[in-house]
């Protein structure tokens, strides 16, 4: 290439307590590009990114714009000199409206100093008028639809006057028609110039928009390829270092009696336009089964798996049956103690403790087995704990280690130990592989197989399809809180779930 | 990805705990050096029996306070606590047995009825608390600041009214003339021996026992520990309760030691010398972290500081404890964070801010050798505190361009 590279950054190094999560990257972005960033979770995606907008301050190695280093001390500096992100995890105020969350941080005055209310909302529709969206620019952004909250963002980005845009995972949460207009906004935003740097593992769209794509793995550069040069094939190669093995899930399991079963469950939403979180869901669960449950961000599957734990906030109308008897959880205590297992989806914010070590994370649901006259003895639970360590293979050193200096990855086998000590019928868990690697996801796979055959009830939740297909016995599919499909293994395509799990934001 | 050599199981050199006994040691020492009456020297029992005294006055409540705040909340009624407690003691003896108190010849049977009361008390007012954070949604520091300020009023109001109903007089406090009571609080070693005896209890339930584990893992994430299947509410009553029994129980032996049950000055501000202690001996208010030991050590260590600065400058200690409680907070605190997060180029006096905190932190500096010496020395250490921060505020701007200068040629040779 002969144009001098827009943004270039040599070597960079990040450490996070114990993990390191880049190591010595160095990449060229050419000006007006779309640049595409493919990894798995964890390849060091994010941190990458959030390190070229200035999130993240500290690293090592350095960092070029437009030929001149710079040093971001933090979002507004790289909003200034123009790099401007969306995160995959939307920053919005949802207070405030449209026009505000747009010119958050940087309100438009009249002369007495004031905020100049009127300029911004006529701001803000010129700019969500060229976004092709129909937001009012005093609508509250809570009342917003996600694919919607996303185009504030990207609106925000152009009254920066963004040359050079990250977008990280974009399309996640879109419904298929939102996906359209987005990736004619990204066109849009081409022929204005703006560099566009798309972080995605989905390859179609990849594919489909950039002009190059950089592979990232386990936190290390691993290629930069145009797209003429390569294919879907060779980039996910790339991205998981090995062919991908076949996790060997397959072999037909055999249910057995019914232990869970779910009629016209709803879940109440008071406040909220829809009414219901969920409504009318019915579905039945039999030992030694894996059923997944799939959906958009939203859709309503961790509220599912909460109202069956007896975790949700309000209380779940309709009818749950355990092991043929009709249970109605007040609490988790209670359901923990009908057998119930819940593994939730945010790890990190509520799943673990991370002041205790991984022991007394693997032991504090059966701690009580550990004593004697009442009081715990020490002994007896680092036996429990290394139990599961090695049952589960956790790679830790040792059960005295803190629970952070884990990997993603082996901090869930830690959280699903905890679990599995209680001797659960059934285990729900809740997007059980996000953010944790290639390595660690087939072991999981494996073990919740290995489960399933001692006779265990698994309901699992995934926002990967393929994870799904390849794990699940039968899907069941949600959108908007209600249940749009069922299939079985035979019968179930990505095609048809997406599909369903679309129709009614696509009818709507 | 690569996992750093996990932390070693905590060893005993690298706590809180050894570094506050080390602490703790250098104080007595120093103390002990440059005290001009040589207190520590000719009077070692006096002098020791009045910081156990003081260290077990101020531990009792602490430790329920520590316990409120590994579980991740807060008691701020502590002090109010103490005197709402006392003055109930003193009060169910008044009335109980009229006569008898103001003979100073209470039975024993309305001592023990008074000081069941007040322990009873207690725990409704602890009761209250957990039912006003779990169930009324309030936030631990609104509920217990609304107490804070209720129980200090209300046990005047009732001091007021049973005076004036037994004594004939509105007075403002209640004397208490029993030998056999006074006893109890002016004893050192039975209120040493209760606090030692309570410090075990505390340490065994939080270290030994699966409530204690659970109040741990409350303070650390509570929305995980409930989808743990922990009930969280029962946990926060027993906090609470215990925070408040425990300062129930420092307001009775104080009115034994003082003689008297005056609501207007009974503990008041011991709630923040209590967290202040229970912080110092490592407990974070973000819940989740501290031992007991540390916090009885933490509290050991305020005390021998208070008294130290007492013994120095020859005033009375309480006048000086509210600002050597501040000081030793921020200072203790600071350190730990700064060890925790393991940033040594850490600027703290960047910017417009750094500058203005030079200025204040010079005129306190000033202020406080003003008044132990005269205002020559006091401006001398006021300049002196001036120019010191101010080098350390160029080299630290020095050392932080270095290191980038450093980071960028480094990255360009390679």
């Amino acid at each position: 290439m002969t144009a001098e590279p827009l943004i270039s950054i040599r070597h960079v190094t990040k450490r996070f307590a114990g993990v390191t999560a880049l190591s010595d990257v160095s990449l060229d972005v050419h000006p007006g590009e779309l640049h595409a960033i493919c990894g798995e979770n964890g390849a060091g995606k994010s941190t990458l990114m959030k390190i070229l907008s200035g999130v993240i301050t500290d690293f090592e190695g350095t960092y070029q714009l437009r030929g001149r280093e710079v040093w971001f001390r933090g979002t507004r500096d790289a909003e200034q000199a123009g790099v401007s992100i969306i995160h995959q995890e939307l920053n919005l105020v949802e207070e405030l409206s449209a026009a505000g969350n747009v010119f958050l941080g940087r309100e438009l005055r009249s002369g007495w100093g004031l905020i100049d209310q009127r300029a911004m909302d006529r701001a803000a529709s010129e700019l969500f008028a060229q976004l092709e969206c129909r937001i009012s620019p005093r609508q509250s952004v809570r009342s917003l639809r996600i694919g919607d909250q996303q185009l504030i963002e990207i609106a925000k980005a152009l009254s920066l006057r963004a040359e050079i845009l990250i977008m990280d995972e974009p399309t996640s949460a879109l419904t298929e028609s939102e996906v359209e207009r987005l990736f004619r906004v990204i066109d849009r935003l081409r022929q204005q110039g703006v560099t566009i740097l798309y972080i995605s593992h989905k390859m179609d769209e990849v594919f489909r928009l950039a002009d190059r794509v950089t592979v990232l793995r386990d936190g290390r550069w691993v290629d930069t390829l145009r797209r003429e040069e390569t294919n879907p094939r060779r980039i996910t190669h790339l991205m998981v270092g090995r062919e991908i093995e076949e996790t060997d899930v397959s072999s037909p399991r055999q249910p057995g009696d019914e232990i869970l079963r779910v009629e016209h469950l709803s879940l109440p939403w008071r406040g909220h336009a829809r009414g219901w979180r969920l409504q009318d869901i019915n579905f039945s669960l039999r030992r030694g089964e894996i059923l997944g449950i799939a959906g958009l961000m939203g859709a309503g599957r961790t509220e599912l798996l909460e109202s069956l734990f007896g975790a949700s906030a309000e209380r779940p109308l309709g009818k749950i049956f355990l092991e043929g008897r009709e249970v109605n959880f007040r609490h988790p205590a209670e359901a923990k103690a009908a057998g119930l297992a819940l593994v939730t989806e945010d790890r990190k914010r509520l799943g673990l403790f991370s002041h205790l070590s991984v022991g007394e994370n693997i032991t504090l649901c059966t701690l009580a087995e550990c004593c004697a006259g009442g009081l715990i003895r020490h002994r007896l639970e680092s036996a429990q704990a290394r139990g599961i360590v090695e049952r589960l293979n956790v790679k830790t050193a040792g059960v005295d280690a803190s629970i952070m200096s884990l990997s993603g990855g082996n901090q869930q086998k830690a959280v699903i130990g905890r679990w599995l000590l209680t001797r659960p019928a059934v285990l729900l868990l809740d997007d059980p592989t996000r953010g944790i690697d290639v390595g660690a996801k087939a072991e999981l796979y494996r073990l919740m197989d290995q489960l399933c055959r001692e006779g265990l009830g698994i309901i699992v939740t995934s926002s990967e399809l393929p994870e799904l297909l390849t794990l699940c016995d039968r899907i069941l599919v949600l959108c908007e809180g209600r249940q749009t499909g069922h299939f079985l293994r035979s019968e179930a395509t990505e095609q048809r779930i997406m599909e369903a799990a679309t129709a009614r934001a696509v009818a709507g | 990805m690569t996992v750093d050599a996990a932390k070693p199981a905590r060893r005993f050199s690298a706590t809180t705990e050894s570094g506050l006994a080390l602490a703790i040691v250098v104080v007595l020492a120093v103390t002990a050096l440059v005290d001009s009456n040589h207190s520590y020297w000719f009077r070692p029992q006096a002098c020791a029996t009045d910081i156990v005294r003081q260290t077990v006055m101020l531990g009792i409540f602490a430790l329920g306070s520590a316990v409120v705040i590994i579980s991740g909340g807060i008691d701020l009624s502590t002090g109010s606590m103490i005197a709402f407690s006392g003055t109930i003691c003193a009060t169910v003896m008044m009335v109980v047995d009229p006569a008898a108190m103001n003979t100073g010849q209470v039975g024993t049977a309305t001592i023990v009825v008074a000081i069941a009361a007040a322990l009873a008390v207690g725990l409704l007012v602890g009761s209250l608390h957990a039912w006003l954070i779990t169930v009324v949604g309030l936030p631990a520091f609104v509920a217990t600041l609304a107490t804070l300020v209720g129980l200090r009023s209300l046990a005047r109001a009732i001091v007021e009214n049973v005076t004036a109903e037994f004594l004939g007089g509105r007075s403002t406090q209640i004397q208490i003339f029993d030998r056999e009571f006074r006893y109890l609080g002016r004893t050192v070693w039975i209120s040493a021996m209760l606090f030692i005896l309570l410090a075990v209890l505390i340490g065994i339930l939080m270290r030994y026992t699966v409530v204690g584990r659970h109040l741990y893992a409350l303070g650390g994430n509570e929305q995980a520990a409930r989808l743990s299947g922990i009930h969280t509410d029962r946990l926060k009553w027993l906090a609470y309760c215990l925070s408040a029994a425990c300062a129930s129980l420092a307001g009775v032996l104080a009115i034994g030691e003082q003689s008297v049950a005056d609501p207007q000055t009974l503990g008041r501000g011991y709630e923040l010398n209590a967290i202040a202690a229970a912080v110092v001996g490592g407990c974070s208010l973000q819940g989740g972290v501290g031992t007991v030991p540390g916090t009885v050590l933490g509290c050991l260590f305020l005390r021998a500081v208070i008294d130290g600065i007492a013994k120095i400058i020859k005033t009375g200690a309480d006048v000086h404890e509210g600002w050597i409680v501040g000081i030793v907070v921020v200072m203790a605190v600071a350190f730990s964070q700064w060890r925790a997060s393991g940033q040594r180029g850490k600027q703290f006096f960047t910017g417009a801010l750094g500058s203005l905190a030079i200025v204040t932190l010079g005129l306190i500096a000033g202020t406080l050798v003003t008044l132990m010496a005269d205002w020559r020395a006091g401006s001398a250490t006021a300049a002196v505190t001036w120019v010191v921060l101010i080098c350390a505020k160029i080299w630290e701007n020095r050392v932080a361009v270095g290191q980038r200068a450093q980071g960028a040629s480094g990255e360009a040779t390679t």
